[in-house]
């Protein structure tokens, strides 16, 4: 089966969601202003997600440009006819949205850029406003990238309006996922003991929620493509059992599923997290994530994230209408 | 539309026993013949495609004629022929089904492009592609649900059937249908109740492909064999060879 979106598309939905999520946490992160019990710490992680945020979206916009039939012809700039027009097309407005964002996420990232940034200097009126402005421009990316896919009547597996919300939720998670890497990485040990468990708690906690949404839009997803007798019930059996896929696609895609979207990318950080934040928040006791996990379950996350883009991509391509 | 819903009924209700048919093609253009030919200069073009199955004999004159039309690169096709075997020994069959762009009237590829590179003509209704346009970013591929489309490897955009309209604008007929030993192509103006293909469409059973797609293809078949290797079941044996790079149908 001839796959017309390979691996550069499945990429960029992967690094774009990941960018906007970042972005999307970090604003989110700053603007509370250490308010919900973020602490003095709210800025380090806000400036985690500012700094990586446009770096993905960038490379992943690249990736898409490799895809292109006119750039395999040797037209290496005629990707520039994108701009000429502004139309009613997913892919048009998400072209824009994405320029929109790379401006917004690199001058919010250069706010933060200094290794003194603080909420105290001048950059911090500017850094206000592109946070409200990196709201929204986030959110819609991690959107758009679903609707681009959901928008094809032809395509039953992506034809779904909860589809978007799955890519939301799984941008948003891996955002998280991102700065907890980082942070795990690059974190400065002067920080206080209490301030970092403090944080680690808020993010991990904020994980778990996104986690839980992302859990039940799949499950929304697979219950109703399920449900529809034709193509879209024909179409959601390749991800949902080993037998259809392997007919259909020569390789288990439901495995591949089940095992790294479901499990390893979900269910298990999902449970980690909540071993540790359910005592916190029920009992108040303290928050012990082990630095091994801190740094273990947004590998897993990411890792998810990616095979959720790899199999989504994959299953519309190899699935079609049923019957001519 | 709206000068012919002015039309009298009753010259509506002549028309219709003329034709003898109340299919919606003969409905929506009820006219009489003389107001017909005094609007011609005002009415919409909308050029369409009648293929009769039963004429066919899966020569594949009609995806040569194209290749050389067009020069079309090797492994992609913009007219194939498909052939679709059915049942088990002696109650078997095999039919053909010639396969184009549906240029249909409401095209899923022409709503996703983000160029604006694929549109439909005005003019004749046909659907056609700006390859100095095109960036080739296959979204359209996607779209289609008749897979009518590919990435030229030459041009790097996406290229299909366009009805031939350098030849159509000419008056010539679509390579593929001047070629057709057995006359089962049938090429007109849809809007035109006197056309052949109108007349035709109007008097016999015909069907368009994946309807429920809601595309309203502009390509239509009389005796279509719509049976798909989906359907096999338990004791049918269902085999569909497309004579193109795609071996399934998508």
């Amino acid at each position: 089966m001839e796959l017309n979106w390979g691996m550069p598309v499945i990429l960029y939905l992967f690094l774009g969601g990941l960018g906007a999520g970042a972005m999307t946490m970090s604003a989110f992160t700053f603007l509370r202003s250490g308010g919900g019990g973020f602490g003095p710490n709210y800025f380090a992680e806000a400036r985690y997600g500012a700094l990586l945020a446009p770096l993905p979206v960038m490379i992943g916009c690249g990736m898409l440009i490799f895809e292109l039939g006119s750039f395999h012809a040797g037209y290496w700039f005629k990707w520039i006819n994108l701009y000429m027009t502004i139309n009613l097309s997913p892919m048009s407005i998400g072209t824009w949205l994405l320029t929109l964002f790379i401006a917004i996420s690199l001058a919010y990232a250069f706010t933060f850029l200094k290794r003194d940034a603080s909420p105290d200097d001048s950059f911090e009126p500017m850094r206000k406003i592109l946070a409200w402005m990196a709201l929204p421009v986030g959110i819609s990316v991690a959107i758009y990238t679903g609707v681009l896919l959901g928008a094809m009547p032809a395509r039953p597996f992506w034809n779904s309006p909860v589809l978007p919300l799955v890519f939301l939720f799984s941008s948003l998670s891996t955002g998280v996922a991102l700065i907890l890497l980082a942070r795990s990485l690059f974190g400065n040990s002067a920080v206080a003991e209490s301030d970092h468990a403090q944080s680690s708690y808020l993010l991990s906690s904020t994980d778990t929620v996104l986690i839980g949404f992302e859990l039940l839009a799949l499950f929304l997803f697979l219950l109703f493509a399920q449900l529809t007798v034709g193509d879209v019930g024909h179409a959601a059996s390749v991800i949902l059992f080993g037998g259809t896929s392997i007919q259909m696609y020569g390789m288990n895609l439901a495995a591949t599923f089940w095992f790294w979207v479901i499990l390893v990318g979900l269910l298990i950080p999902l449970a980690i997290e909540l071993r540790y934040v359910v005592p916190r928040l029920l009992h108040q006791r303290e928050f012990a994530l082990p630095r091994v996990a801190e740094f273990m379950v947004p590998v897993a996350i990411l890792i998810g994230g990616f095979v959720l883009r790899y199999v989504v991509v994959i299953a519309g391509q190899v699935t079609g209408p049923i019957g001519i | 539309m709206s000068k012919e819903h002015k039309s009298s009924s009753q010259s509506r209700r002549e028309f219709l026993k003329k034709v003898g048919a109340g299919t919606a093609v003969a409905a929506g253009t009820a006219l009489l013949p003389e107001t017909a030919l005094s609007q011609t200069e005002e009415r919409k073009v909308q050029y369409g495609m009648l293929i009769d199955t039963r004429r066919c004999i899966g020569c594949h004159g009609c995806s040569v004629a194209c290749k050389a039309e067009f020069d079309v690169p090797l492994g992609f096709t913009r007219s194939w022929v498909e052939y679709v075997e059915k049942g088990d020994f002696p109650n078997v069959s095999r039919n053909f089904l010639p396969r184009l762009c549906n240029h249909c009237t409401h095209p899923p590829c022409v709503d996703v492009c983000p160029t604006g590179a694929t549109f439909k003509r005005e003019e004749d209704g046909i659907v056609v592609v700006d390859p100095d346009v095109c960036i080739g970013c296959k979204y359209c591929i996607q779209a289609c649900p008749y897979d009518a489309r590919f990435i030229n490897p030459e041009t790097g955009s996406a290229d299909k059937c366009d009805f031939c309209f350098h030849r159509v604008s000419q008056g010539s007929p679509p390579a593929c249908v001047e070629t057709c030993i057995g006359r089962a192509r049938i090429f007109g103006d849809l809007n035109d109740p006197n056309s052949e293909i109108s007349r035709l469409i109007a008097t016999n059973p015909v069907s368009v492909l994946r309807s429920e797609q809601g595309t309203e293809p502009n390509v239509y078949y009389i005796a279509a064999d719509h049976s798909d290797e989906h359907q096999a079941r338990e004791g049918q044996h269902i085999r569909v060879t497309t004579h193109r790079k795609q071996l399934e149908r998508r």
